[in-house]
């Protein structure tokens, strides 16, 4: 007993001694915590803080932040969980829904470059790539704020408060429009050559800045343009909104000069792999190995359990694999039928006889869709259309002919059989009140993963968010070149329409209506047209918030089965267009939400901003 | 014994707390402050829930507006607190000048005021008279302030008494080089055939500023067709 005390005695000396030898004790690195001299110095971790930058990058409908937004305007609407009709329901705009004052992360990047300078001592020109890449960053997101507010303060240091209780000098102004414009086009043109990364379309290499110029300097150009040629230009008396018309042509040049770079340096080239027209532009967007098409891109990684949920919320309903979920962007008529015929007529459906004397009977319910623009197979899926290699069928009831004229029979559910043993509403809709079903007569293709699997909560999607991608490169420069008056503005078009299943030069000479047209098909779902329609200062008028304006309205198309024994118009199938059953109010944009409006919280810390117009 | 009563007085104990946790022990404002956006007296027509007022309440922390919408007669009421409050006509929201001075408004109990406005222009003397399928419709535009042009006056038809030119069933644009300003001009306007079977129609005749968003209106009109 007393050798277990000695022992214990010593022991306990042993351990006191042991610790207290520890003369660093309170200098111990922690075992959890990144120090910035640690992160600085090893570019994998500078990489793990740019990676995070790039996925905190402002966006306004991808697949994972704001898709629902997808259908707030004229593209689509929504058909999903009735809880969410509300963007049916849009009484009008409301002036912060574009609203964006991300300075937490604009000081993230400014705190990072200032680091990278001070404390890496990295090889020089591995700092300078990376202060390139995060220069790029904010360049964009700067971008993100312009087209969103106007003009943004510009900032692009740390600002540090002193506490002397007068924060004045941290307070600054708001820049003009022009200026934040040309900010991010001088700082893309500044790291052109110290960028690097070449051959990646996930992270910034020279032609990611050179399509963003492209981008930018477009938007900067019609706004100049198209603002001023409102009867009454939306400006504010500093320049905060609003650019001088006479700046417009040169940044069409601007613009049109990057994109020409891209086009004959970028080596990228339009996904041409499929024979399958439809198919070849559906996967011209989703297909992430050796695309030559995009440029850049959000991307996603089953192994990495980086997944998003967008086809499973999406997929067509015949074609889910989960329980629920499904078909909640179903795409309009009016995006249908902007898609034109490859004849080069206009792509209104044809529904009725020319005289309007009787329905036109078709033998396939895909009949009516037959020579469309390519791009409608690879944007939407309509009825009869395959997706996964499978029939989407969609049958919204049967008109069966009482003698004299044609009664209507629907159903309450679907997959349901009519008394003649045939279909009445099909597995796949379209009906007019049950969710998850397509309300409209379509369904979503471009985006919806048809891998195996990816409409199950389980395993959801990988397919990538894409920023930007040769496609709009081409559109951009036949806008810029366009407006400049150039004459090759019509083969950039062109070459697109070549993909989409038209003749070799199909359009012959271009308007601006042929232009708006173009960027309406090609790029649909892949968040531009608010942009457009904003910077063109037409959302006014295309969502003038009458129902008796169409652009307005989401119309429906329902196929019906005509049930007329003994005629050879039995079993065919007739086609009826009217404003979508769930669709309740029309879109209404107003002139105050052509910028929007900045916080009251932001003007009460900096009395230095000025509100937005008509706010 | 002793158990039931502690668990009586723990019965009471739990309901009078649940009884006097009243979170929600703010005092609803009860004032209200109602009034008329007019131009020489006269309260001026304009779109429903197209206008908006603001009032600001200086002095507290938080320092938010509260908006306060005008309704199509011109009419606008919100139920307040007493207090000072500044009242702001927002830049280029109404077919007015822009009035940059706040209008000071003391609001004890309830308070009436009428905000005067210049606006560019008006639409005096309509008259509407229905014959056969169509409308003639009088009206003069009168200038204001016309340092901007008129636009186009408008007709507006529709099934309810929420008729203006968002919301309507039929629509007929005269541009504004068929008006002269301050003569009267008669313009006959087919009845849309959605609205030609009704017993009765709403119309109003708007005036558009170039520039302005919103419309000046003549007050709606019921017309027995």
């Amino acid at each position: 007993m007393k050798l277990f005390k000695r022992y214990m005695l010593g022991l306990a000396l042993l351990t006191v001694i042991s610790t207290s030898c520890d003369t660093d004790f309170l200098e111990l690195e922690p075992p959890n915590i990144l120090l910035d001299d640690q992160v600085w110095n090893d570019p994998k971790l500078v990489t793990g803080v740019l990676s995070n930058y790039y996925d905190r990058l402002p966006t306004h409908t991808t697949l994972t932040g704001g898709w629902a937004d997808f259908a707030a305007y004229d593209e689509a609407m929504w058909s999903g969980y009735s809880g969410n009709d509300g963007l049916n329901n849009i009484f009008s705009y409301s002036f912060n829904r574009w609203q964006l004052w991300d300075y937490g992360l604009i000081r993230d990047i400014n705190l990072a470059i200032d680091k990278l300078n001070t404390i890496s001592e990295l090889p020089e020109a591995q700092k300078a790539q990376f202060e390139s890449e995060l220069r790029f960053i904010r360049a964009y997101v700067y971008f993100e704020h312009v087209k969103r507010m106007g003009g943004v303060p510009l900032i692009t240091e740390e600002l540090i408060y002193d506490f002397n209780g007068d924060p004045t000098y941290l307070q600054n102004p708001r820049n003009t429009e022009a200026e934040v414009y040309d900010f991010v086009i001088s700082e893309m043109q500044d790291i052109l050559p110290t960028i690097g990364n070449t051959g990646s379309n996930t992270r910034a290499n020279r032609f990611t800045a050179l399509a963003v110029i492209s981008r930018a300097a477009l938007y900067a150009g019609s706004l100049a343009k198209y603002n001023g040629a409102m009867g009454s230009p939306i400006t504010l008396p500093n320049n905060e909104v609003g650019i001088d018309p006479s700046r417009a042509d040169s940044y069409y040049s601007t613009s049109l000069q990057a994109s020409q770079t891209i086009i004959n340096e970028g080596g990228y080239n339009l996904y041409n792999s499929n024979p399958d027209l439809g198919e070849n532009f559906y996967e011209a967007i989703i297909t992430k190995n050796g695309n030559p098409e995009v440029i850049w891109a959000q991307d996603y990684l089953l192994s990495a359990d980086k997944r998003h949920g967008f086809t499973y919320d999406n997929v067509a309903r015949s074609a889910r694999e989960d329980n629920l979920g499904s078909s909640a962007i179903t795409p309009g008529l009016n995006l249908v039928e902007d898609f034109q015929y490859l004849d080069g007529s206009s792509g209104e459906l044809k529904t009725h006889e020319a005289d309007g004397s009787d329905y036109i009977y078709y033998d396939e319910v895909n009949e009516i869709f037959e020579g469309k623009d390519a791009r409608l197979y690879g944007t939407v899926i309509y009825p009869g259309s395959t997706f996964r290699g499978q029939e989407i069928f969609m049958q919204a009831g049967v008109m069966v002919w009482n003698g004299s004229s044609y009664d209507r029979i629907e159903s309450d559910g679907i997959a349901t059989e009519y008394e003649d043993g045939g279909v009445l509403v099909a597995a796949g809709g379209p009906h007019r009140s049950i969710q998850e079903v397509s309300n409209t007569g379509f369904y979503l293709r471009k985006y919806v993963d048809n891998a195996v699997g990816a409409s199950t909560r389980g395993i959801r999607s990988e397919v990538w968010w894409v920023r930007f991608r040769l496609g709009e490169i081409y559109l951009n420069a036949a806008e810029a070149a366009y407006e400049l008056g150039q004459p090759e503005a019509v083969d950039y078009i062109n070459v697109l329409r070549e993909r989409a299943g038209f003749g070799a030069n199909s359009l012959s000479s271009l308007t601006m209506e042929d232009i708006m047209q173009e960027r309406r098909v090609e790029l649909a779902f892949e968040d531009h047209v608010v942009w457009d329609y904003k910077r063109w200062r037409v959302a006014h008028e295309k969502w003038s918030g009458n129902p008796d304006n169409p652009e307005s309205m989401i119309y429906s198309l329902y196929p019906y089965r005509v049930v007329r024994p003994g005629d050879p118009r039995d079993g065919k199938y007739i086609f009826v267009k009217s404003v979508a059953p769930r669709f309740r109010a029309p879109r209404f944009f107003q002139m105050g939400n052509y910028y929007s409006q900045i916080s009251q919280g932001v003007i009460d810390a900096n009395p230095k901003i000025v509100r937005n117009p008509f706010h | 014994m002793k158990l039931k009563y502690i668990k009586a007085y723990m019965i009471l104990l739990i309901g009078l707390m649940a009884a006097g946790c009243e979170f929600d022990n703010f005092e609803e404002p009860k004032s209200t402050l109602s009034g008329r956006i007019v131009y020489n007296g006269e309260a001026l027509g304009l779109r429903s829930n197209g206008v908006e007022l603001e009032l600001w309440q200086p002095g507290f922390d938080l320092y938010q507006k509260i908006p306060v919408y005008v309704a199509q007669d011109g009419t606008f009421s919100a139920v307040i607190f007493d207090g000072d409050y500044k009242m702001n006509l927002i830049r280029g929201n109404g077919p007015w000048m822009d009035r940059t001075d706040s209008i000071d408004v003391q609001v004890r109990g309830s308070q009436i005021i009428d905000v005067e406005v210049q606006p560019y222009y008006v639409v005096n003397n309509a008259s509407v008279s229905p014959s056969g399928n169509s409308l003639s419709v009088t009206f003069t535009v009168d200038g204001v302030n016309t340092n901007r042009d008129l636009e186009f006056a408008g007709v507006y038809m529709g099934r309810t008494s929420i008729t203006d030119i968002v919301r309507n069933e039929g629509s007929f644009n005269v541009p504004a080089d068929q008006i002269e300003i301050g003569i009267p001009i008669t313009v006959e306007v087919p009845i849309p055939g959605g609205l030609a079977g009704r017993g009765d129609i709403f119309v109003r005749v708007g005036a558009k500023t170039s520039g302005v968003a919103e419309l000046v209106y003549t007050q709606v009109e019921n017309i027995p067709l």
